[in-house]
Order: structure tokens, then C-alpha cells, then sequence
């Protein structure tokens, strides 16, 4: 059992951050950012099948089950935090990284899980740690969003757990593993909401753009890579070839990618275009074929790195210039060249470029749409993939380091920013040039070439020609500032109108009762009493002996002789020690 | 040095722009000479379907979004300030 706590990746982020404080005390904290997660991507490559199986109050619990899947997933989660902390390695809040160390080993606790209960602990672990990351920035907006995303999450879990519960009652035992469509009930569908939550599926998908833009800048960093690709991971496992996340994946591609082109806010745009890419992956889940789940697996690898890579460039710039908004921006070409040049390979991966990691994973969950004849699917993945070119390819990095001078002359983002930059750059083009360095890693048998010539060609030309929509439309693009209304409304007026409901006529309700009561209902329960009193006293003691009148006119008449006074006491002692002496001596 | 490159391509803006449309009549012509893979639908069929596809794809894009925030999403203040 010692040895399985040490080989389990997520026990050395848990003992990372339980040491950070020693190590700053140390002044080692640097080093300690670098080496725990060397350690824990180090440990992934040596795991044995199956480890960590603990009986617990009759439960079976397994914290380690490693296959193909699981390894592609920890893979690029460990390289996700290590590259995180290189990014965040100037952050002095020594609980920042503690709360992101919990947060990684959260996801690589799930990622691990081999039962239900076992995922849960870890899925809550990740919720409340990386509400930390949010927190930490201290500002009001991130401190009200940070409690919105605690609210959505916990109510998430709760639901996932009524799943668990159910599937529990229906004589399943806990062991994570694959449902099929024909057989799944209450049981599964709840399981797949609270997973389809933190995968951020509209409806369930605002706490996202919410909490993400408001999170400090390195926490949005690690938030970006973690919460829904853990959620695909555990689609893939659990719901592989349920139809309707391939319905529900298209249409968060689309969705997501629709309030990305309105956006202004760099972060908001970048949060907006997760739920596209995870619906991307949701929707290759829903396919379910063996090439649509290696694509999954494959864009997740992808994603996480390009994604965290625009994080990073969004994040450089607004720790420089302390501005995000793109109405705000503009020009920084001058200043931050280098941090330009990281954002748009992040940019030009994300849009599926040749030769960048997009190109290589993106096209096999579309590719896998059209062997399974999904045409529509594959309309709206395409389309989904023009509006990511637009707006994360064009649009962010044109309104940041060129369009409209702001006149802002940041300096170059610091070293250990860079260094983590080209870090998620190299990756981002080493996929692209040389696939195999990815596609060796994917779980499953199907073999799948992305560079030919239709291919190619298919590329050049929906970019080429969206480039030129953006040439034709770019004033009209221009950013405003301006927020827009999503989902989220529901709740967050919604709880504002529920408070006035309830200061208003619940609270004028609430008096009006207490008012009939205290008239009307006090005045008749003592009428009552009176009544029942009157009652016990005169016709029950009449008709059974009259004791307890008896009783009270005794107890009157002897009150009536206790006058207190001392004077009468003490003659009346007198008196009484005068009979008794004169009985002794005469009798 | 990045940021004079750059420069020097600003100043060079009709040459900037040439090249990019110099690329798109490339990407429609190659179009044409390249063998096509059995198609998974009829616009794997047409020569320079995703031309079209691109170019209305992002027209479309921008009108509709752009004009639903404006009619109804967007809020020059935060919505949710008391």
C-alpha cells in the first residue's frame, strides 16, 4: 500500500502542495514548482495496470487503473503543469500554487479513478481547489464569480452523485467503466449532466466564461487545460457512442464560437472557445467509432497545449499592461513581439493550420463524421472551424498587437512567461511536423494520415476565404466595449429577483399571517383556555369530589395565616414552647 | 527587430495584400489539380466548394452574431451591477 501511495502521481501534487510552505520558507519554492511535477511526469511512465485497491466500509475503491487512455490523458496533464508552473514560477502567493498543485491532482485522481466514489472525491478536490485559482485575484468581480463556480459546481457534483446513488440502489457496483446506450436510465443520464457540466455543455456551460476571464493569470492557465478535458476523459470512458453528445458536442462548437466572434474581452473570447473545442470532442465521443475516439483523445492532447498557449499570451499581456479588453488593446506588436509570434502559433494551431497540432487532431473527429456519414455533423464542425480562425486566429491577435495604436508601450513579457510560451509552441508545431509523436500515443487501432492533398487544399481555402471575409468585414468587427447576456442571466437575476420576491411579497405575506395570528388566532386560543379551564375546574373536580376545590380553599385559609411578618413567628414559637414545656412538666 | 519587420511590411500594405490574394486564386486553382478521395458528400464534389464555404461561413458568421448581440446580448454596462 506505501509503495502504491508513492507511484500514484496525484499523492506527489498533494505532498507538493502541502510542502509549499516549507519550501518557500527555504526559499526553494522555484525549484519545488519545477521538480514536482518532473516527478509526477516521470512516475506516469513506470504505472502497473491496476494499483491502490482499498476496501472501505464494503466499498471497493481503486485509485489506480491505467491503460492507454488513462496514459495519453496523464501524459498531457503532467506536461500541462509543468509547463503551468514555469508560467506562473514570478507568482510570490505561495497559496496560489498550492491551490493549483491540489487542483492538478485533483484531475489526475479522476483520470486514474477506477470506481465511482473514488472519482468523486477527486471531482470535488478539483472544484474547490480551483476555486482558490479564481479567488486569488482578489479583485470583487473575481470574488463574486468565484463563489457563482463554487454554487454551479457544487450543485454539478450533487447531481452526479444522485447518479451514483442510483446507479448503486440498481445493483450496479461502483466500477467505473463503459454504459451502453440501449440499457441507461436515470442513473447514467445523471452521471452524464454532472460530467457534461464541468465539459461546459449549454445549457450548463456559463460558469465558464463567468469565472475564467476573472481568474488570476496564471490560474487561467491551468483552469483552461484541467476541468473539461477531465470531463472528456470521463465521457470517453463512461459514454462512448451516445448519440445525443454527438448532437449536443456540434452544437456547443458552434456556440461556443458564436459569442467568441462578439466578445471583447481577450480571456472571455478564449473561455468562449473552449466550450467550441470541447464540443468538438464531446461530439467525437458521441461518434464513437475508434478513429472519432482517437481523434478525442488526440484534440485533447492538442488542445490542452495551444490552449493554455493563448491563455499564456492573453495573461502575458494583461500582466503587463493590465488590460484584457480588445477595445483596450491595440499596437503591441512593438513591445511584445515575441509574446505575438507564441499567441498566434497558439492561434494558428487552434484553427488547424498545416503543419501545427489542430491540423493533425481536429480534422480526425471530422474526418470521422464523414466515414460515418454524419453530414450535418460535419457541416457544422467545419463551420465551427471557420469561426475559430476567425475569432481566435484573426481577430484576438489583429485587435491586440495591431489594429488601432492604444499607445501602450508594455515592456516584453518576463523569461519564465516566455520560456512556458515556447515551450506550448514547440509542442503545438512538433505535432503538426511530425505526427506520429501524438498519434503513438492514442488509445485505439485506427490509423488515420492527415496530410493529403484534398485535405490540404480544403484547408487553403477555407482559410484563405475567411481570411477574406475578415478583410471585408473588419470594421464591423471592430470591439466595443460591451458585455453580452448568456445563459448565466437565469441564475444571476434570477437570484436577485427571487431576494426581491422574497423581500417584497414573501416578507408582506410573512406579516400579514403573523398580524391575522396575533388578532385573531391568539385571542381565540386564550378564549379557548379560558374556556377549558373554566371547564376543569368546575365540571370535572364537581363530578369527581371536589378534592382540588377543597385543596385551594385549604391552601387560602392557610395563606391567610401566614401574615409574614417575623414578630407574629417568633410568638407563635413562644407559645408553642410554652405548651410543650407545660405538657412535660404537669403531665 | 521583429517589430522594424513588421514595420516594413505596413509600409508595403498593397504588396501585403497582394500576396494574400495571390494566395487565394492558388488555393482555388489547386483545387483543381488535386485528386479528390471518395466523397462523404456533395460538396466533396465541387471544385472551390470551400471557397464558398469559408467565405459565407464567416459573412454569415459575423452578420448573425454580431447582429443578435446587438439587437439583443450586448449591454454597455455590466447587466449584473445593483
Amino acid at each position: 500500500m506505501i509503495t502504491d501511495l508513492f507511484i500514484h502521481p496525484t499523492s506527489w501534487f498533494i505532498l507538493g502542495a502541502l510542502l509549499m510552505p516549507f519550501a518557500k520558507r527555504l526559499g526553494i519554492q522555484k525549484i519545488w514548482l519545477i521538480i514536482v511535477p518532473l516527478v509526477a511526469m516521470a512516475t506516469i511512465y513506470r504505472l502497473p495496470d491496476s494499483f491502490g485497491i482499498v476496501n472501505y466500509l464494503g466499498f471497493e475503491l481503486q485509485f489506480g487503473r491505467v491503460d492507454k487512455l488513462t496514459f495519453i490523458f496523464l501524459h498531457v496533464f503532467t506536461l500541462m503543469a509543468l509547463i503551468g508552473c514555469i508560467f506562473g514560477l514570478q507568482v510570490k502567493e505561495t497559496g496560489q500554487h498550492i491551490a493549483a498543485f491540489l487542483y492538478v491532482a485533483g484531475s489526475l485522481g479522476v483520470t486514474l479513478a477506477g470506481d465511482y466514489l473514488t472519482l468523486f472525491i477527486f471531482w470535488e478536490l478539483m472544484a474547490f481547489a480551483s476555486t482558490f485559482l479564481i479567488w486569488y485575484r482578489k479583485k470583487q468581480r473575481s470574488i463574486e464569480a468565484g463563489y457563482r463556480y463554487l454554487l454551479v459546481h457544487t450543485a454539478g457534483g450533487l447531481v452526479l452523485l444522485a447518479g451514483i446513488f442510483l446507479l448503486y440502489q440498481t445493483g450496479h457496483d461502483l466500477s467505473f467503466g463503459v454504459f451502453s446506450q440501449e440499457g441507461a436510465g436515470w442513473a447514467e443520464y445523471l452521471i452524464m449532466i454532472g460530467f457534461l457540466l464541468n465539459a461546459a455543455a449549454p445549457p450548463i456551460h456559463a460558469w465558464l466564461p463567468d469565472a475564467y476571464p476573472e481568474a488570476t493569470v496564471t490560474g487561467a492557465v491551468f483552469m483552461c487545460a484541467f476541468t473539461t478535458k477531465t470531463a472528456v476523459y470521463v465521457l470517453m470512458r463512461g459514454f462512448p457512442g451516445f448519440e445525443v453528445l454527438a448532437i449536443i458536442g456540434a452544437c456547443m462548437a458552434l456556440y461556443g464560437v458564436g459569442y467568441a466572434v462578439i466578445e471583447n474581452d481577450a480571456r472571455r473570447i478564449l473561455a468562449y472557445h473552449v466550450v467550441s473545442q470541447v464540443g468538438y470532442m464531446v461530439c467525437g465521443v458521441g461518434i464513437g467509432t475508434a478513429m472519432a475516439l482517437n481523434g478525442v483523445a488526440a484534440h485533447a492532447y492538442a488542445h490542452i497545449i495551444y490552449k493554455a498557449l493563448l491563455f499564456m499570451g492573453a495573461g502575458a499581456v494583461l500582466e503587463m499592461t493590465g488590460r484584457s479588453k480588445l477595445s483596450e488593446l491595440g499596437g503591441l506588436y512593438r513591445t511584445m513581439p515575441l509574446t505575438m509570434i507564441f499567441t498566434i502559433i497558439g492561434g494558428i494551431a487552434i484553427s488547424g493550420f498545416p503543419l501545427t497540432s489542430g491540423f493533425v487532431s481536429k480534422s480526425m473527429i471530422v474526418a470521422a463524421a464523414g466515414y460515418n456519414h454524419q453530414t450535418i455533423l460535419l457541416v457544422m464542425l467545419l463551420l465551427a472551424g471557420v469561426g475559430t480562425f476567425l475569432s481566435v486566429g484573426i481577430k484576438l491577435p489583429y485587435f491586440i498587437w495591431f489594429g488601432k495604436d492604444s499607445g501602450i508601450r508594455a515592456k516584453e513579457a518576463p523569461w519564465n512567461m516566455q520560456l512556458a510560451m515556447a515551450m506550448a509552441a514547440f509542442v503545438c508545431i512538433l505535432f503538426g511536423v511530425y505526427p506520429a509523436a501524438l498519434y503513438s500515443m492514442l488509445p485505439y487501432a485506427a490509423s488515420y494520415q492527415p496530410y493529403y492533398a484534398y485535405h490540404l487544399s480544403e484547408t487553403f481555402q477555407l482559410f484563405g476565404f475567411t481570411g477574406l471575409g475578415f478583410y471585408l468585414m473588419v470594421k464591423y468587427l471592430k470591439p466595443h466595449d460591451v458585455s453580452n447576456l448568456d445563459l448565466d442571466w437565469f441564475y444571476r437575476k434570477g437570484s436577485v429577483r427571487f431576494i426581491n420576491f422574497a423581500k417584497g411579497p414573501i416578507v408582506s405575506a410573512n406579516e400579514w399571517v403573523s398580524n391575522v395570528y396575533k388578532n385573531i388566532g391568539l385571542s381565540m386560543t386564550m378564549a379557548l383556555a379560558r374556556a377549558f379551564s373554566w371547564f376543569d375546574k368546575e365540571g370535572i373536580d364537581w363530578t369527581i369530589d371536589g378534592s382540588a376545590r377543597n385543596i385551594v380553599a385549604g391552601g387560602n385559609s392557610i395563606r391567610q395565616i401566614q401574615t409574614g411578618r417575623i414578630q407574629h413567628y417568633i410568638a407563635a414559637g413562644v407559645i408553642a414552647v410554652v405548651v410543650v414545656l407545660v405538657v412535660v412538666i404537669f403531665s | 527587430m521583429i517589430a522594424r519587420w513588421i514595420d516594413y511590411l505596413r509600409e508595403r500594405a498593397n504588396i501585403v495584400r497582394g500576396c494574400f490574394f495571390a494566395f487565394l486564386v492558388f488555393a482555388v486553382l489547386f483545387d483543381f489539380i488535386i485528386d479528390r478521395p471518395k466523397p462523404h458528400f456533395f460538396g466533396d464534389t465541387i471544385i472551390g466548394f470551400w471557397s464558398l464555404f469559408g467565405l459565407l461561413g464567416c459573412l454569415l458568421m459575423i452578420i448573425i452574431c454580431k447582429g443578435l448581440s446587438h439587437v439583443w446580448l450586448e449591454r454597455k454596462e455590466d447587466p449584473y451591477d445593483n
